[in-house]
């Protein structure tokens, strides 16, 4: 759950790990310069094909209506270029869990389960450090791996 | 083995389903203030416990610490800021509504923050924007909510 969420998060810049969000435009002149909101908002729902129940409506400007549909999506119109937006957003339902517990957004009892799973962790890594004898333990070549385990981080905290 | 993918679409069933959510503290609704009232006259409200509601119109995309909430007067929106990871307000909750109990806070901008700041809301908007049309520095007004709660 950790390494799954955890590769998600970390591209938080390049994709939304949460939400699938996808943006259509379609340019309608018939839209320019309407000014009666009901034959509006049919325009912008013919235009994208859109059945759904609408939730609410919004005016951000003189030449802006957004329009809330009841499965989160949105359109927008602007009345000036005839722009009509259409906001499809969709629920990434198992990173969107995963990331929701990898970010401690649950609830406590959450943050006492995942410090104990830490704590585990970190039993596992410094045990293995002295369980293995012979040739394959830590004093002899394997201790590089060790090294470089330590490297890694020193390194990235100190020069990057 | 099909218990556990039976757990798992049980979990996911419940997570889909759940579309009212509660954030932080129960909001007061006695505390409710028209938001045309607070934008009127925000420096009577300021550091104030008030509370607000209005449909959902934008959410932060990234994080979810932000949305901006409709108010009752025309082109108007109010801002519902908290520190990251305080409170995750889903994006998919646009359109809904929201009532929010919080101190109203002030960030003053400078001129040259202000052009900028109005520069980027220009472009978001693909409008045409000249900086030298702005002469007098910003002041923005935000709510900092003790708790949240989103509506169906």
């Amino acid at each position: 759950m950790f390494a799954i969420s955890g590769i998600a998060v970390n591209h938080l810049r390049d994709w939304n790990p949460n939400y699938s969000i996808v943006r259509k435009v379609n340019i309608v002149p018939s839209l320019i310069g309407l000014n009666n909101e009901t034959a509006i908002v049919d325009v912008m729902m013919n235009s994208f094909d859109v059945k759904q129940r609408i939730k609410a409506n919004y005016w951000s400007s003189e030449n802006e209506l957004k329009v809330f549909l009841d499965d989160g999506s949105n359109l927008t119109a602007n009345l000036m270029s005839g722009a009509i937006e259409f906001e499809h957003i969709e629920e990434r339902i198992i990173f969107k869990s995963l990331n929701r517990l990898h970010l401690n957004e649950a609830k406590q009892a959450w943050v006492i389960f995942s410090d104990a799973y830490a704590l585990m962790l970190i039993f596992l890594a410094t045990s293995a450090l002295f369980m293995v004898k012979g040739k394959h333990s830590p004093r002899g070549r394997k201790g590089l791996l060790v090294l470089i385990g330590f490297l890694i981080p020193l390194f990235f905290i100190f020069y990057s | 083995m099909i218990y556990i993918y039976g757990i798992f679409i049980v979990f996911f069933s419940l997570n889909i389903q759940a579309k009212e959510y509660q954030f932080g503290d129960e909001v007061n609704e006695a505390q409710l203030v028209p938001i045309s009232k607070i934008l009127a006259q925000p420096e009577a409200f300021l550091e104030q416990p008030v509370t607000i509601s209005g449909t959902i119109i934008s959410v932060c995309e990234k994080r979810g610490c932000w949305m901006e909430l409709a108010s009752d007067a025309r082109y108007e929106k109010l801002r519902i800021k908290v520190r990251d990871g305080d409170m995750v307000f889903p994006i998919s909750s646009k359109g809904s509504k929201a009532i929010a109990t919080g101190l109203l806070s002030a960030i003053n901008l400078d001129l040259e923050q202000s052009k900028r700041y109005l520069a980027m809301l220009a472009k978001r908007k693909q409008q045409e924007f000249d900086p030298a049309s702005i002469t007098e520095a910003l002041t923005l007004y935000q709510l900092v909510p003790t708790g949240v709660k989103i509506l169906d």
